[in-house]
């Protein structure tokens, strides 16, 4: 077989001061936020081509963030127990901060907005709170579990809203107060949720090493496979239609898993191992738009895979782990972390072998960030 | 179950103080001491009673204690949910602090938070258990001293403070001091006042390293030690001159543990094999075992096996007769 053709040329990167534990693209792909262990908020403005530190280094960790879909807010949360909020004023324009929220729940790592408007729903301890960026407040209303709150997803059209915690997922629809939110046991915590594009498919990654999936809106008794080498730490969707359902890669210890439906039922799914990396794989993403797989381990690496599973470039930083990535939405470019600090900026081409919609790829400007 | 050994060198994992007691015992006057004492450790504290701790650090965070069973609610398979989630967070700042020390509520089994530091694949990883201090209260022990959680703490201690010697006479601490050695005769006990221990002795201890001396307090295996007190947790020590059998002594401990791991807090044991010249290292936590290879015996030391079981509901008897029945 002929080496794949090189998907990455070039690349930007930057550096923080602490290791980055979250990073997050507006959804015109026009801002890039990144989080660190030291606090640090930093935000990379491509239109304007200049980068903005919207929190200095301090003595407590972020550890998640986010742009509200219609690109009003940025949040941030984390050791301080505090939900962060910016309003967005546009490329060029500083983002203005708001008050912090004081959750009193202690550490907060757990948040999704909603993917419509500007609705996030926030874990903080054993509830789900939800802050309204049309009221520019926490909702009073709350959805409380019985654990932990440990991640939490919205089903792409935005009606229903999934939580887990240890022991079980609680699905209800926060638009409406009288409907009964739905449980689905599990034999242990769960520690990463997504809901597949089309709503029906809601999987769970778990601590005790198996992945849970609930077909048919959730509304169907789950399935469970085990024998995952260690605990189901990150998983994703891809956004691409499949036969049966789209393809799902799911990262434990030093693999990923690309999952796929090939029959009905549980058995009819079916795992292809990609072996490669030498450290923890810490997140796997599909790229926007189509199925290629980028995985991030601490071994320093990031590989990107084609949906079947075959290796189509193996990328590498400056040998500091990886510990998260995020691809913008034109699905063209990806950026990891590093636990010293370290970014990196790839524009990433398609492979032939990467089924894919059309779409226009507008790069985002280097202007104020030289490598 | 065993538990995986961790591939990280040992010096590169994070050493982690478990500090329990019972209510009132001092673990914030002990807290307070290892934050302020200038011992150039940078030291991050987790606590379950937020606001407790006077001491203006950024590095104490508070986690609600939350158990988590893995498995069919064993209290074997249990860990703390709040531990993996709050240090999983908290090891990506791992270059703000030498030293992780957790403060259990007065009312904590300390098993749970132990076997967290075995179970987690991240935690076992990244950190290693350093020792679990105890404080007991000489002055109110005796109240609570048929409470389990008094118990457990007392079976789990690597090291046991026993605290406010200022308040009671020489004979009542004699008196704790036996008692408390009858239920765990591993641990270090070290009468203090204001938990003024020397900070060697609670920070770096390596009390599960596995290559550390199996130390059995020489007391507790000379005297025929007393049961007045009939305490439901105690300990049996077995010293054997002849060489063990290998197989029957893994099949024995096996057994052992499947059988009565709930009830088994703690056992350690120092190993001579028949045909072996190495001696073996064994430990375990309720169900978790760790067991290994260790050096050569040295001409100097004459080979034996000693091997302690602290539990509940032992019955001494028995476990004699079923560990002599292993010799080769």
């Amino acid at each position: 077989m002929a080496p794949p053709q090189a998907l990455v040329q070039e690349r930007l990167c930057g550096t923080c001061g602490n290791a980055i534990t979250a990073q997050a693209w507006s959804a015109d792909g026009e801002f890039l936020a990144m989080a660190t262990a030291g606090g640090e908020l930093l935000l990379l403005d491509f239109r304007a081509g200049c980068e903005e530190l919207l929190r200095g280094e301090r003595d407590s960790s972020l550890d998640v963030l986010g742009f509200s879909p219609d690109g009003r807010f940025l949040m941030a949360a984390g050791q301080g127990g505090e939900l962060l909020l910016w309003e967005m004023g546009g490329t060029g324009v500083r983002p203005m901060a708001f008050d912090p929220v004081p959750l009193q729940a202690g550490w907060l790592d757990a948040a999704a907005w909603r993917p419509q408007g500007a609705l996030l729903a926030l874990g903080a301890g054993r509830r789900v709170r939800l802050w309204d960026g049309d009221a520019r407040a926490l909702r009073e209303e709350s959805q409380e579990l019985e654990r932990t709150v440990l991640s939490v997803a919205w089903s792409r059209d935005g009606q229903r809203l999934a939580a887990a915690s240890h022991g079980e997922v609680l699905l209800w629809r926060p638009d409406d107060p009288g409907d009964l939110p739905q449980r689905c046991a599990t034999g242990s915590a769960g520690v990463a949720l997504g809901w597949s594009d089309q709503g029906t498919l809601l999987a769970s990654g778990q601590l005790d090493g198996s992945l849970m999936l609930w077909p048919d809106g959730a509304a169907g008794r789950g399935w469970q496979f085990s024998g995952f080498p260690g605990k189901v730490r990150s998983l994703a969707w891809c956004d691409q239609p499949g036969r049966l359902a789209p393809l799902l890669a799911v990262a434990s210890t030093d693999i990923a898993v690309i999952w796929s439906q090939q029959d009905r039922g549980a058995k009819g799914w079916k795992p292809e191992p990609l072996v490669l990396h030498e450290g923890r794989v810490n997140a796997v993403a599909f790229a926007p738009g189509s199925s290629l797989l980028a995985s991030a381990s601490s071994d320093g690496t990031v590989a990107l895979w084609d949906g079947r599973g075959r290796l189509q470039q193996l990328l590498e930083g400056d040998g500091q782990a990886i510990t998260c990535l995020s691809w913008r939405p034109d699905g063209r470019h990806l950026v990891a972390g590093g636990d010293q600090g370290q970014w990196w900026l790839w524009p990433v081409t398609l492979p032939p072998s990467v089924r894919s919609r059309p779409q226009p790829s507008r790069p985002p400007r280097s202007g104020g960030f030289a490598p | 179950m065993r538990s995986a050994p961790s591939l990280a060198p040992d010096r590169e994992r994070l050493p982690v103080t478990v500090l329990t007691g019972y209510l009132g015992s001092g673990k914030t006057t002990l807290l307070n001491r290892i934050l302020t004492h200038e011992h150039g450790l940078k030291v991050a504290v987790i606590v379950n009673e937020f606001g407790e701790v006077g001491i203006d650090n950024q590095l104490v965070i508070d986690a609600d204690e939350e158990i988590f069973e893995m498995n069919n609610g064993c209290i074997c398979c249990t860990v703390r949910g709040d531990l993996i989630r709050i240090i999983g967070n908290l090891m990506k700042r791992r270059d703000r602090f030498d030293h992780l020390v957790i403060e259990t509520t007065g009312l904590a089994d300390p098993a749970p938070v132990i076997q967290t530091f075995f179970v987690d694949e991240d935690l076992r990883d990244q950190l290693r258990l350093d020792a679990v201090v105890t404080l007991v209260d000489l002055r109110h022990v005796e109240q609570h001293w048929d409470s389990e959680e008094v118990q457990e703490q007392l079976a789990f201690a690597d090291v046991l403070l026993l605290n406010k010697t200022d308040l009671v006479e020489a004979e009542a601490l004699e008196a704790i001091r036996q008692r408390t050695r009858a239920i765990n005769p591993l641990a270090r006990v070290i009468p203090t006042c204001r938990a003024d221990a020397a900070m060697d002795q609670i920070l770096g201890v390596g009390a599960f390293e596995l290559e550390r001396a199996l130390a059995i307090d020489p007391e507790f295996l000379a005297s025929d030690h007393d049961h007045e007190h009939d305490d439901a947790v105690s300990s049996v020590a077995f010293i054997e001159a002849r060489p063990m059998s290998y197989k029957k002594l893994g099949e024995w401990i096996d057994r052992l543990v499947s059988e009565r791991g709930p009830d088994l807090f703690r056992m350690k044991g120092i190993l001579q094999f028949e045909g072996e010249s190495h001696r073996y290292v064994f430990q375990s936590v309720h169900m978790l075992i760790d067991s290994a290879r260790d050096r050569p015996w040295r001409a100097d030391e004459a080979p034996r096996t000693d091997f302690v079981i602290i539990g509940r509901d032992l019955d001494e008897p028995a476990l004699r007769a079923a560990f002599e029945a292993c010799v080769a």
